[in-house]
């Protein structure tokens, strides 16, 4: 008897346990139930909206312009942070399960999927008839990621940019000129080798290799080479001109000028120059307020734009974020009427003031540069003036990122050339970009 | 003849009340586990559309995919060799200081409370922790003892440095079975053991260990259970651009890529399928060789 128990107990722990992890799988929107009563019950007093962001750095800036339209429409924001992934995840969930946050941020990497479920709230009417909105104000490129079909499904939140940070005390040690806008990437590579220690204890150059927007890809379409095409259906990878880019930072990790692959992985690029280990790196705008809040980046480091390809075309990828709300969401009004006041004029200058991000209304930079006196902010805007190209994306574009990502460490690590992974990595997303 | 009809009523009011206080139970176990169970196997036939539309039936299509699936294998050899290491380690090393907090020594409960905080502790709070002891650059590890390993970005050895982890952060919840185990075990038997001469060492293979044998038995299954289903770690430790992970990600890790990263619950379904399936075939076997080793007094 008591044998027979032990095995029917430890059966329905088997069962149970794996029942766990499946109920993550197939009611993942439904265990989110919890919260979805309890958003309903917030929504329908209607006095309080959700706000679902990732970015920390970000959260009390924006809650302080939320308090202002609070102030005006009497109903309160509240801003949850996440972390990207799980950001990702519960979004899917909710969008699934029928509960997504009222205004919630939307990147290019999924914008396309969300607008073709119908999951997003179209705003073009709205648009149309408020008299505070003109689209001209923004940033075509950004305003078109949340577009489809004419018809506009979230509002440009920022525009970001690419630069080049640099350590001065290493350039001084050296006796090395600070990087400017004559350099090239050939310059970036020759600079680097003078800046790398032997015994490991400093490195020229770190590239990010978990984030392809802020490090290569801005050499490749400076190179004129290309990610994806025009109509996305095929890859750039295995293009002579990418090729040729990429192979620049091929020679910089096989010489050994920056950190090795495993370095990297687990520590990442901005935490390296935090920690005096590189003397350069390239960054986006929006890790700002992480360098000016660390004592050592905030005394040693300065900003200066990318180096340009040697025919002289200087590429920033840019990209920015969407502020958009949910199609099935309790109280649209109030969600569309807070998208709105984010989207004015004043608010965006405010974004800036306070040195958020750079925003999508045009003219409005100026603010943000005087943010910080002691780094050249100057750099991210010059970076406006270069070719901006819009970061590549497709409706899979998380799936072939992830692969590029994976494959790319034969190359990073020297195990394989660059331009035979180059061109399987080129193989790989046109089958999945076949599959859209 | 009045007393039976009271004892049938008793019997039924009894049966009742026993049905209701299970039901909360049954009603959660069937709505949280039994129905998503059905569910997973059901949606590993179908190409999942986004957001949970537009799912199209294939077949077993996604299971001829896993049997060529080179990734899936590997992982699920990953998962294996995380058990192998974390489960009979965590075990012996639990088993021994469980003996030893059970002996009269001073500041018993102290010791017990010391090894059972890692339990209490949050999984990922654990491993960002550890994640900087095995940094290779700015980690203790490597500081201290003057070594330049990459514990975590080596794929020989990233899997046993994150079964480290787990054994560490799982010993204090086996001590604290085998404390429980211990109390149950007279102490005639040692005192009769004692008179008759027996060393200490040959009362633990002796006495201790098959008379703790239900407790182990218990330990071992629920843990290798636990360790196929690893994934918070792993998740937490490595990235995607580590050049370990694929000798480290386990096979829930890989359902969770699929599944929530690239968007094919289908695949990922099929995935949990897998392990599920493994689970049930390794607990299978250690329910049926318990009759060799384990004794019910």
């Amino acid at each position: 008897m008591k044998k027979l128990m032990a095995l029917f107990m430890v059966m329905i722990l088997a069962l149970s346990i794996a029942g766990c992890k499946n109920e993550t799988i197939t009611d993942q929107g439904k265990s989110e139930g919890g919260s979805t009563t309890k958003d309903n019950a917030v929504s329908k007093s209607s006095d309080k909206l959700t706000v679902a962001i990732w970015d920390t750095n970000q959260q009390a800036g924006l809650q302080e312009i939320m308090n202002d339209w609070s102030a005006q429409s009497g109903v309160k924001a509240e801003i949850q942070v996440l972390s990207w992934d799980e950001y990702w995840t519960l979004l899917e969930a909710g969008a699934s399960g029928g509960s997504m946050p009222d205004v919630f941020w939307m990147h290019s990497n999924n914008s396309q999927k969300y607008i073709k479920n119908n999951l997003l709230l179209d705003l073009t009417d709205q648009i149309l008839a408020s008299d505070k909105i003109d689209m001209n104000h923004y940033y075509e490129d950004i305003s078109e990621l949340y577009a489809m079909d004419q018809k506009q499904y979230a509002m440009p939140k920022d525009i970001d940019t690419i630069a080049l940070w640099y350590n001065k005390t290493m350039f001084d040690e050296a006796g090395v000129p600070y990087p400017d806008s004559t350099w090239t990437w050939d310059t970036l590579y020759e600079t680097a080798k003078k800046l790398t220690k032997d015994d490991g204890s400093q490195y020229g150059y770190a590239i990010n290799t978990g984030n392809n927007q802020d490090s290569y890809y801005n050499a490749i379409y400076a190179y004129s080479g290309k990610v994806i095409s025009e109509d996305k259906k095929t890859s750039g990878y295995d293009d002579p001109k990418t090729i040729e880019a990429m192979e620049v930072f091929e020679k910089i990790l096989n010489e050994g000028l920056s950190p090795n692959l495993q370095i990297m992985a687990e520590n990442g690029a901005d935490v390296l120059l935090k920690s005096g280990k590189v003397a350069m790196i390239t960054q986006g705008s929006w890790m700002v307020p992480g360098f000016r809040d660390n004592e050592y980046t905030s005394e040693n480091c300065d900003i200066a734009v990318l180096p340009k390809a040697p025919d002289g075309t200087r590429v920033s990828i840019y990209n920015g974020l969407g502020w958009a709300a949910a199609a099935n969401g309790k109280n649209t009004d109030a969600a569309w009427s807070l998208i709105e006041y984010l989207s004015t004029k004043e608010a965006q200058l405010k974004q800036a003031e306070l040195g958020v991000t750079m925003s999508a209304y045009k003219g409005t930079s100026e603010e943000w540069k005087n943010g910080v006196p002691y780094f050249n902010l100057q750099a991210y805007l010059d970076m406006l003036d270069a070719t901006l190209i819009i970061r590549p994306y497709s409706l899979s574009t998380s799936i072939w990122e992830d692969m590029v990502n994976k494959e790319l460490r034969a190359a990073w690590s020297g195990e394989a050339t660059m331009k035979d992974t180059l061109i399987k990595i080129a193989e790989s997303m046109n089958k999945t970009l076949a599959e859209e | 003849m009045m007393l039976r009809i009271n004892n049938n009523k008793q019997r039924n009011a009894q049966f009742l009340w026993g049905w209701l206080f299970i039901l909360p139970t049954m009603i959660g176990l069937i709505i949280l586990n039994i129905i998503p169970i059905f569910r997973t196997i059901f949606q590993s036939f179908f190409k999942t559309g986004d957001f949970g539309k537009g799912n199209i039936f294939i077949g077993l299509q996604n299971y001829s995919k896993l049997f060529e699936d080179t990734e899936v294998w590997q992982s699920l050899w990953n998962t294996i060799k995380y058990v192998i290491v974390e489960v009979p380690v965590s075990i012996m090393i639990a088993l021994i200081i469980a003996v030893l907090l059970n002996q009269k020594i001073k500041g018993k409960s102290i010791f017990r409370t010391i090894f059972f905080l890692p339990m209490i502790a949050a999984p990922a709070a654990i491993a960002m922790v550890w994640r900087w002891l095995y940094n290779s650059q700015f980690g203790l590890l490597n500081n201290v003892f003057n070594l330049d390993v990459a514990w975590i970005s080596d794929p020989s050895i990233a899997i046993y440095s994150i079964a480290v982890i787990g054994i560490w952060s799982v010993v204090g919840y086996n001590i604290v079975l085998f404390l429980a185990g211990l109390q149950e075990i007279p102490r005639d038997y040692y005192e009769a053991a004692r008179i008759d001469g027996a060393s200490g060492i040959n009362q633990f293979f002796h006495i201790t260990i098959p008379l703790l044998s239900p407790s182990i038995f218990f330990v071992s299954v629920t843990r290798m259970i636990a360790a196929f289903q690893v994934f918070d770690l792993i998740y937490m430790v490595m990235t995607d651009t580590n050049p370990a992970i694929e000798k480290t990600q386990s096979l829930v890790y890989l359902f969770y890529q699929y599944s929530f990263t690239y968007g094919n619950k289908g695949y990922g379904a099929t995935i949990a399928v897998l392990l599920l399936v493994v689970i049930m075939m390794i607990t299978g076997i250690q329910i049926y060789a318990q009759k060799k080793w384990v004794h019910y007094s």
